[in-house]
């Protein structure tokens, strides 16, 4: 079974995302807290995604996807951040980070399971 | 403008998981797991941002008898200077303290705080209306609210006021602001 480690410090983003992703795909999820947590969870569970939140304690999501792509054992995963910051600046901070897709709140589930399986199959 | 009845917000059964059902779940138990008053109100804020798509909130406790709101809490705002009732008007504010949403998207391009006007939510406990969510300027990315999100707004109206200020809320639960009369 496919692995996602969704990483937001919002338990209720937390909770929905997980929800969705689990009760309408076949992926099994993980979760993390803040940036430094996803980036330990990521090395140790190797999961096939990552879904990440930006602005987060510790270590915010730009942060945290730039470590993912230095370490080799994490260096390719997919990684997509989700965020309700929607202006340029921010999104090509995202990309300069290394994430692979840039995805705004507040979420819709549908794209976001589309998306997820667009990386990942059904 | 739209006004929306208060009733039929009761959960709906387990298994019909469409994604809407998910999102509404995922806010109705984040209420119910808060903690406290404090733990509430953060979930009020994560449930309008993530879900609804404004960083823009405020809280005002009722007092019926004067018609007034308090300002209890906020968030992205200045509440002292958010004419919350020239925005509502006294129809509009009575109508949410009869338990009806009030949701005005006419004026949102202007510039001054009535206009960022969004939509005010009674926050239902005890068959009356105790506070009210006034969620002001959405995100960019964010249009307009939708019918998944009036269902989201019965929710909050009718779940929201059992944790933020039921006995669970704790000692917080006495109002901290300053006064709006209307």
């Amino acid at each position: 079974m496919k692995k996602i480690l969704v990483v937001d410090d919002s338990r209720t983003a937390l909770m929905m995302e997980r929800d969705i992703l689990e009760r309408r795909t076949k992926y099994q999820c993980v979760t993390a807290a803040d940036g430094q947590e996803a980036v330990e969870k990521a090395q140790k569970e190797h999961p096939d995604m990552v879904l990440m939140d930006v602005v987060m304690p510790r270590l915010n999501g730009f942060e945290a996807c730039k470590m993912m792509r230095q370490q080799p054992s994490t260096s390719q995963i997919p990684i997509i951040l989700v965020t309700t910051r929607s202006e340029e600046f921010y999104m090509e901070a995202g990309f300069q980070s290394g994430c692979n897709d840039y995805i705004t709140k507040p979420i819709d589930g549908a794209e976001l399971v589309a998306l997820v399986q667009s990386y990942l199959g059904e | 403008m739209n006004h929306l009845n208060s009733d039929a917000s009761r959960p709906k059964p387990s298994g019909t998981d469409t994604i809407e059902d998910l999102r509404l779940g995922a806010a109705r138990k984040r209420l119910a797991e808060s903690r406290d008053q404090e733990d509430a109100i953060e979930g009020l804020r994560e449930i309008v941002a993530n879900f609804l798509g404004s960083e823009e909130i405020g809280l005002f406790r009722v007092d019926p008898r004067a018609l007034s709101l308090q300002v209890f809490w906020s968030f992205g705002i200045d509440p002292e200077n958010c004419d919350l009732l020239r925005a509502l008007g006294d129809a509009g504010l009575r109508r949410v303290m009869r338990g009806e949403c009030h949701v005005d998207l006419a004026d949102r391009d202007r510039s001054d705080a009535m206009a960022k006007a969004c939509a005010f939510i009674p926050i239902r406990f005890a068959n009356e209306t105790i506070a009210v969510l006034a969620i002001l300027r959405l995100l960019p990315q964010k249009l307009v609210f939708d019918g998944s999100d009036m269902e989201l707004f019965k929710v909050l109206s009718h779940e929201a006021g059992e944790p933020l200020f039921g006995p669970r809320a704790g000692s917080q639960a006495s109002s901290r602001g300053t006064g709006i009369n209307g």
